[in-house]
């Protein structure tokens, strides 16, 4: 789409907009211009790719991923079921009980006299990349942007755990929140080891990059599993229970699952061959230039962020000539332990030409992005070399 | 002049009658943001598969879907499991329909966007 065409389209916007407040139908008239644009009236959401209406899940295109924490607006929605159609900050409750030794009710002023820790994470959906695994799997078909970075700020689970004092036979915690679920779909309850309950990192966050939740994010509190799939991170969090062994139930197994050992594309997994997912893997993504770009030879500047949940990220690579050759990008100067990288590469192609431009991010921990993906019955933690098409004039 | 008239007279009519129709068939949908929901392809199955599977989500989630047959058969007894109301003689004919309208050979799907609201 070219500028004049988008002005044009603006000032119509604006013209009948101006019309249709004199007729007095507004509302309509420019419900019905935008959904000439292909563009769906979503509040607070900003251009986010629609995967799912009802439930919602949106995407962010990866443009987006040009600033260290990405704004609410910006940030990808899961959701596996409907969002509490009430949600009073009054009258919520937290309920703590299981295997503690005092179990807890908490209101929101109780809870947020218990501290506020804040923690800069990344957080990402286990299925991101899934459209992209061959053979195609089920599930929401995640692009690159079911990825976002906050800073999340809320009492330390591990406080409120030592309130309620955990007992030792307490070996797992379990997140319920309030998602109104449709049909006899099982609740979406997870549980997680008690070690990562108990890390000074692991929240109840009522604030995300620095005001309360929204709707979308979990209002009034969510967990906040940092360096763990988002799916650790219940949102709309009711009750909390520590128990002698991991939660028993559909998100626990199948879902969310991984094979043990590598398996060949399209192949069946036994579920005893499997392990629960916890932390994110390497990864790195090309924000620019797009996918499809036409360039002017000079200086182009390739961008974008990695991230590797739990590890830091040690280098990214670019390459240009199809992996024959890697060159070292440069890492933004803005971290945090569990947060993504921004990182740029200035790249002065000697010639006019087609050429893709491939991302490859190495973590502390020795892990490389792999060259080919690696496939699994539920397309989670996709995470091969990241790669756009461009034409170079 | 007189002509002139007439003719933006009746233009201004036609303007208002054409608004007032939009309007009108607008506010019969349920107050329902146009564009917002998305159809199941027409086909024998239609509407039987529209009652199954938009009772819980919306078909959205069926239209970016790219599976094979086997796929999509463990998919419609999930959900049957699930609570999706399918008679057990539309099981086929519905597994059916779901591959040969999203089956891997299909283009991918192209989602819409929302609309911005940072300038």
């Amino acid at each position: 789409m070219n500028r004049i065409s988008m002005n044009s389209r603006r000032a119509f916007l604006k013209q009948i907009s101006g019309a249709a407040m004199v007729a007095g139908m507004a509302p309509s008239i420019l419900t019905w211009a935008r959904a000439q644009e292909q563009v769906i009236p979503f509040p607070n959401e900003d251009g986010m790719i629609l995967r799912s209406f009802r439930f919602i899940d949106l995407e962010s295109p990866v443009e987006y991923f040009n600033s260290f924490l990405t704004p609410v607006p910006r940030f990808f929605v899961r959701n596996h079921m409907h969002e509490p159609s009430e949600l009073d900050a009054a009258a919520w409750r937290l309920e703590v009980g299981g295997e503690v030794e005092k179990p807890l009710t908490l209101s929101l002023a109780e809870l947020s006299k218990l501290g506020t820790h804040s923690v800069i994470n990344t957080l990402e959906c286990a299925g991101n990349g899934r459209s992209l695994q061959r053979p195609q799997v089920p599930g929401i078909q995640w692009g690159k942007g079911a990825v976002g970075t906050a800073r999340f700020s809320g009492p330390r689970l591990g406080d409120v755990l030592q309130r309620a004092g955990v007992k030792p036979t307490g070996k797992h915690v379990m997140f319920r929140g309030r998602d109104e679920v449709p049909g006899k779909v099982p609740p979406f309850i997870r549980s997680i080891p008690i070690e990562k309950a108990l890390d000074g990192d692991t929240l109840i966050a009522t604030h995300m990059n620095g005001s309360p939740l929204t709707k979308h994010h979990g209002f009034p509190a969510r967990a906040l599993v940092p360096g763990w799939i988002g799916a650790a991170s219940c949102k709309w969090l009711t009750e909390i229970k520590v128990l002698d062994a991991e939660f028993v139930g559909n998100f626990m197994s199948p879902g969310y699952r991984f094979p043990n050992h590598p398996v060949n594309p399209g192949d069946a997994v036994k579920p005893e061959d499997t392990h629960p997912l916890t932390a994110l893997t390497v990864k790195s993504v090309i924000a620019g230039p797009s996918d499809g770009a036409s360039l002017k030879a000079h200086q182009i500047v390739v961008h974008g962020t990695a991230w590797a949940g739990e590890a830091d990220i040690a280098k990214v690579e670019i390459s240009t000539d199809g992996g024959i050759h890697w060159n070292a990008a440069k890492l933004g100067h803005d971290q945090a332990h569990y947060a993504w990288r921004l990182w740029s590469y200035d790249w002065e192609p000697v010639k006019a030409g087609d050429y893709t431009i491939q991302s490859r991010a190495t973590d502390s921990a020795g892990r490389v992005q792999p060259a080919t993906p690696v496939w699994n019955p539920s397309g989670y933690l996709y995470n091969a070399i990241d790669e756009v098409k461009v034409h170079v004039s | 002049m007189f002509r002139r008239g007439l003719f933006s007279r009746a233009f201004r009519w036609i303007v208002a009658i054409s608004l007032l129709a939009l309007t009108s068939s607008l506010l019969a949908q349920k107050a329902v943001p146009a564009g917002v929901n998305a159809d199941l392809p027409a086909g024998p199955m239609q509407a039987k598969a529209t009652t199954a599977c938009l009772e819980c989500h919306e078909a959205r989630i069926i239209l970016q879907q790219r599976l094979s047959k086997g796929a999509w058969t463990k998919e419609v007894d999930k959900m049957t499991k699930w609570g999706a109301v399918v008679d057990p003689a539309d099981r086929d004919a519905l597994i059916e329909y779901l591959s040969a309208n999203f089956g891997p050979e299909k283009p991918p799907y192209q989602p819409q966007k929302t609309a911005a609201s940072i300038r």
